[in-house]
């Protein structure tokens, strides 16, 4: 496969706010690793080669061909590593549903800086901090200085930082899709427009999802996945389990599915419905089997967490993108 | 200088529009804070209408429909009341006072029901403050 | 892609608009918005110059959008686009801001109601930039015709359409012809047999040969739209599924129960009887007491009901004229008795009424005015010694005396109100009704008998309160309307409806049973759902119910709607 006359692609992985799900799906690729570094160069790879960033800010401008950066930006270091990778890349790929939509960190955007550090440094029944230390920044010990990235209140998707050339989806992204992304790149196939997700398909995951459908959409009642007697069979909506394969890229191959798990939406939306929590309310809201008020309040309580349930992985690239802090009233 | 709350409203062309009408025709005073969207039938309003509103800084939202039974199209009131619901659910959640948003039945024969609410909720809208969910939004780190 | 040029004219309507909006600085605002070639302010948009200004400017400036800013688009958006059509541009590249009726009649404040005038201009040229042509699809009109109700209305329009050779189905809840006009004995003013006219009618309807009739049977189940409706009618047991173009709705009304009227005494004393039910005695051919005695003493109570807050606020406007007719019969078949008129105004102003009333009062009747926003008249038992059974206590608000009215017969003019059935046909049909719960028209004044939903219309007393000679003359128009479309031959249907990209469809089918009408199917072999846009009647709710985005609802697409609520909220004015 490699072409001794071609020189060889030069490539970069970066773990950014994630949970290293999307490098483990890299080394997915398993014995096809042998082709990959047939035709591209590994030049930063934190989690696998030791390169410092020093090194990477010596590189220069665009001297990466292929960046693939995974995780959200949560803080300093993810944001500075993002804005260099930028410059030092040619194309950047927001590779899994952290970087590409705020991702499981995303959920943090439910809280903020302050509650969390409360939370972590000084509540949490495990802890024990008499003297109330929480991280700071700069911190002078006998050796000198020390810096620590600043932690961030809000959790950003990686577009919400610099441009992204292309949107590799999935939580991790599936390491098929991968590899055909992979290697358009590699064989410069005429690519999709800037700003396209790549590797997923066009439509939501009901095209391809095996499960028996049928319109018969209405729900009397809201679910969890371990309240039925699942048959394996049917659409989890049509058992009243909210999934959110409709409103969710196809691609992944139903891997949850297959799991016997609803979908919960980590390959991201459709082009033309950016808020997939919104449209997956919609759809669900309409389909609620009741006229009375009463009756659909009780219907829509069984959704203890409407935010977590529709907005998974997509809160930062929400319309509301994060909890408000409602002002305390002035008297 | 005092407060004028946005507040951005969804009207349903058959009954709550011309409900507003009405009130027109009939020259009744209201407050002038509403900002009136026309759509077909109320089941024509989704989530993203009402969260854009907010992310475009308005101070409330306006959800208004025919009256039960007595929809244009049968049922699309009573399928835009079982969104709203799951929306007050949600828009709770994300820290917005759920007086922000409100949904409300007037048909093409109350015109004054419709000044009094635009009145009500405006003073509702009021009582709360400007709404900060745009200026949140804008900032990001 | 062509390079958007809007053109944005802002009305005056006269000093309806321009007093309490400064429409200079709308239109000034509006120039500096993206797109915007032209904005003027003109005193009279939907005039013919005023749309001729809109129409040259389209023509010599190139324009592809269109705003006007004026009154509510339910009353002038055809006529815009019917302007824009005129210059060559499709009538759907162009949207309205209501600054009328949602704005200068409803806001004294000038500088708020210019502020609000400009967001709402603001947000429809935010909006008609992403507004795309339509075009108008038409559709053979079935020939056939629907008619329910056979009181004078129905039947006047069933025959008059049956006379010129197409099928009618007129569809009588009742078991026989007639309505209300059987119960009336003769008419006003001139005292004619009611049965003179109406025999006729039933004779002719009964026994023509294009026209179906169904006794019994009521109207349960609509499909379809204007040219194609497709009907269920139960009558008993049986069902029966018509076709046909086109519905008149001539259901009528009911005369009030004056029971709750608790002052009136009706069931509770004897010879208190309704209006109605005197009809029928007259229609017996005598006036006589529950004693079969004849009445010495007749008072006609007025208002019945009617222009009561707490049951019909409105003037059920037949009563009175009705009530002097009473007085005249009264006079004729017992020229000795007695009369009173106890009304609260008096108001006979149908063609020939004002002269019966003339006429009525030199006959002796007796006209005693009560205030009907004060304590209405009481009926009570009579003592011992009085000479009639009955004596209604009153305050007479000429003399400003409280008087009593002896009385043998007491008729109770009462109000008439709309149908118990007339909310479940409102649904079936899909229009609105008033909040007495008679039909709306289209329009109050320029088009009467049609109704917001193409193809339906209203005539008779089921709009409002009429006499026969108005409810014949609806009929005979809504009869010209019908016939006029049978004759066309075609209509233009919807072109607001939804629409399906299959190749974004996943087929999960959440919109199938969101669908009111049925219009959407799921195609297996495809995999998608497809949209009967000849059934769909553009609500839109498949299109915020589909969770992909694949289905559109045209000219209110997503992002037409977020198009123009990013433009009501830009603020372009410093406050």
């Amino acid at each position: 496969m490699a072409n001794q006359d071609k020189p060889k692609l030069k490539m970069a992985i970066y773990w950014g706010a994630g949970c290293g799900g999307c490098c483990v799906s890299v080394l997915d690729v398993h014995e096809k690793l042998f082709d990959v570094v047939a035709v591209a160069d590994l030049v930063f790879w934190p989690i696998a080669l030791d390169i410092k960033y020093k090194d990477v800010e010596a590189m220069a401008d665009g001297f990466i061909d292929l960046t693939l950066f995974n995780g959200a930006v949560r803080n300093s270091e993810n944001e500075h590593m993002a804005r260099l990778l930028r410059q030092k890349s040619k194309i950047l790929v927001a590779y899994g549903s952290c970087a590409h939509l705020g991702g499981i960190p995303g959920l943090a955007n439910l809280t903020n800086k302050n509650e969390l550090f409360n939370r972590i440094y000084l509540e949490t029944e495990s802890t024990l901090n008499p003297d109330g230390i929480i991280p700071k920044t700069h911190f002078n010990v006998t050796e000198g200085e020390l810096e620590l990235p600043e932690f961030f209140n809000d959790v950003r998707a990686l577009n919400q930082v610099v441009d992204v050339d292309y949107y590799l989806p999935g939580c991790p992204p599936r390491t098929e899709r991968l590899i055909e992304v992979f290697m358009a790149i590699v064989n410069k196939a005429e690519l999709p427009p800037n700003g396209s997700v790549v590797g997923a398909w066009e439509k939501t995951l009901c095209d391809e999802c095996k499960r028996k459908k049928t319109d018969n959409k209405v729900i009397r009642k809201f679910y969890r996945p371990w309240e039925i007697h699942d048959d394996g069979e049917t659409c989890f909506l049509e058992q009243g389990v909210i999934c959110m394969g409709p409103a969710t890229r196809g691609g992944c191959g139903y891997r949850c599915i297959e799991g016997n798990a609803p979908c919960q939406g980590c390959y991201g939306p459709p082009a033309d419905a950016p808020d997939p929590g919104a449209k997956m309310m919609s759809a669900i809201g309409t389909i609620i089997d009741s006229n009375l008020e009463i009756e659909i309040e009780e219907i829509v309580d069984a959704i203890v967490d409407p935010v977590g349930t529709f907005y998974r992985f997509s809160l930062p690239k929400a319309i509301l993108r994060k909890k408000m802090s409602v002002p305390k009233p002035v008297n | 200088m005092e407060f004028e709350p946005k507040i951005v409203a969804f009207l349903c062309n058959w009954c709550s529009y011309t409900g507003a009408d009405l009130a027109g025709t009939s020259r009744m005073k209201y407050s002038p804070s509403l900002r009136i969207i026309r759509v077909m039938c109320s089941g024509r309003i989704c989530p993203t209408f009402i969260f854009k509103a907010f992310q475009e800084g308005a101070d409330g939202v306006l959800v208004c429909g025919c009256h039960p039974g007595d929809c244009h199209y049968n049922e699309g009131n009573y399928k835009c009341l079982r969104r709203f619901k799951l929306i007050e659910k949600y828009i709770r959640q994300m820290g917005i006072e759920p007086d922000r948003i409100r949904l409300a039945w007037i048909s093409a024969s109350e015109g004054k029901l419709f000044a009094e609410l635009a009145n009500e909720m405006t003073q509702t809208i009021k009582n709360l403050g400007p709404s900060t969910i745009k200026a949140q939004l804008e900032q990001m780190v | 892609m062509e390079e958007i040029r809007i053109g944005v004219y802002i009305c005056w309507c006269g000093t309806n608009i321009a007093k309490n909006v400064d429409v200079e600085r709308v239109a000034a605002e509006a120039g500096k918005l993206q797109g915007v070639v032209v904005a003027r302010d003109y005193k009279y948009m939907c005039s013919d110059p005023g749309q001729d200004l809109m129409v040259k400017d389209i023509q010599e400036m190139n324009l592809n959008r269109i705003v006007v800013a004026a009154c509510s688009p339910r009353i002038h958006e055809i006529t815009f686009r019917k302007a824009l059509e005129k210059a060559g541009l499709n009538p759907y590249l162009f949207q309205m801001a209501n600054i009328r009726e949602q704005v200068s009649w409803v806001h004294d404040d000038r500088e708020k109601a210019t502020q609000k005038a400009i967001d709402l201009v603001t947000g429809a040229v935010k909006r008609v930039r992403w507004q795309e042509a339509l075009n108008k699809r038409s559709v053979k009109v079935n020939p056939a015709t629907l008619v329910i109700g056979g009181g004078i209305a129905g039947l006047t329009a069933a025959r008059e359409i049956a006379r010129t050779g197409r099928i009618v189905f007129l569809v009588e809840k009742e078991k026989s012809l007639g309505g209300m006009m059987k119960k009336i004995n003769r008419t006003f003013p001139n005292l004619d047999e009611a049965s003179k006219y109406l025999n006729p009618i039933i004779e002719e309807v009964s026994s023509h040969p294009h026209i179906q009739v169904y006794l019994n049977s009521q109207l349960v189940k609509l499909s379809g739209y204007v040219g194609n409706f497709i009907g269920t009618v139960n009558h008993k047991e049986t069902q029966s599924e018509l076709e046909f173009g086109n519905i008149i709705v001539a259901t009528g009304l009911k005369p009030f129960k004056p029971t709750p009227l608790s002052n009136y005494a009706y069931k509770r004393l004897p010879n208190i009887i309704t209006s109605v039910e005197f009809e029928e005695m007259l229609s017996k051919g005598y006036i006589r007491l529950d004693s079969r005695q004849e009445p010495k003493h007749v008072a006609i109570i007025h208002c019945v009901g009617s222009r009561n807050p707490d049951f019909l606020p409105y003037c059920s406007r037949t009563c009175c004229q009705t009530a002097l007719k009473f007085a005249n019969q009264i006079k004729d078949l017992l020229p000795k008795a007695h009369v009173y008129q106890i009304y609260a105004d008096m108001r006979s102003m149908s063609k020939g009424c004002e002269e019966m009333y003339s006429k009525t009062a030199k006959r002796g009747v007796m006209f005693l005015m009560y205030d009907q926003k004060g304590k209405l008249p009481y009926i009570r038992e009579a003592g011992k010694n009085e000479k009639t059974r009955l004596v209604i206590e009153m305050k007479e608000l000429l003399s400003g005396e409280q008087v009593e009215v002896t009385a043998d017969l007491v008729i109770l003019m009462v109000g008439m109100e709309a149908q118990e059935t007339s909310k479940q046909l409102s649904q079936v049909l899909g229009i609105s009704r008033c909040s007495n719960n008679f039909y709306i028209e289209k329009h109050p004044k320029l088009d009467p008998v049609a109704t917001t939903t193409d193809g339906v219309f209203i005539v008779g007393s089921c709009q409002a309160p009429k006499e026969i000679s108005d409810s014949a003359s609806q009929a005979k128009a809504a009869a010209a309307r019908v016939l006029a479309m049978i004759n066309k031959d075609w209509v233009e249907v919807e072109v607001i409806t939804s629409s399906v990209r299959e190749e974004i469809c996943c087929g999960c089918q959440i919109c199938v049973h969101v669908c009111p009408y049925g219009a959407i199917e799921f195609l297996k072999e495809k995999k998608v759902s497809c949209v009967n846009e000849v059934i769909c009647k553009g609500c839109g709710t498949c299109a915020s119910a589909c969770p992909t985005g694949a289905i559109g609802s045209r000219h209110f697409t997503e992002k037409q709607i977020l198009a123009q609520i990013e433009g009501v909220m830009l603020q372009l004015l410093e406050v």
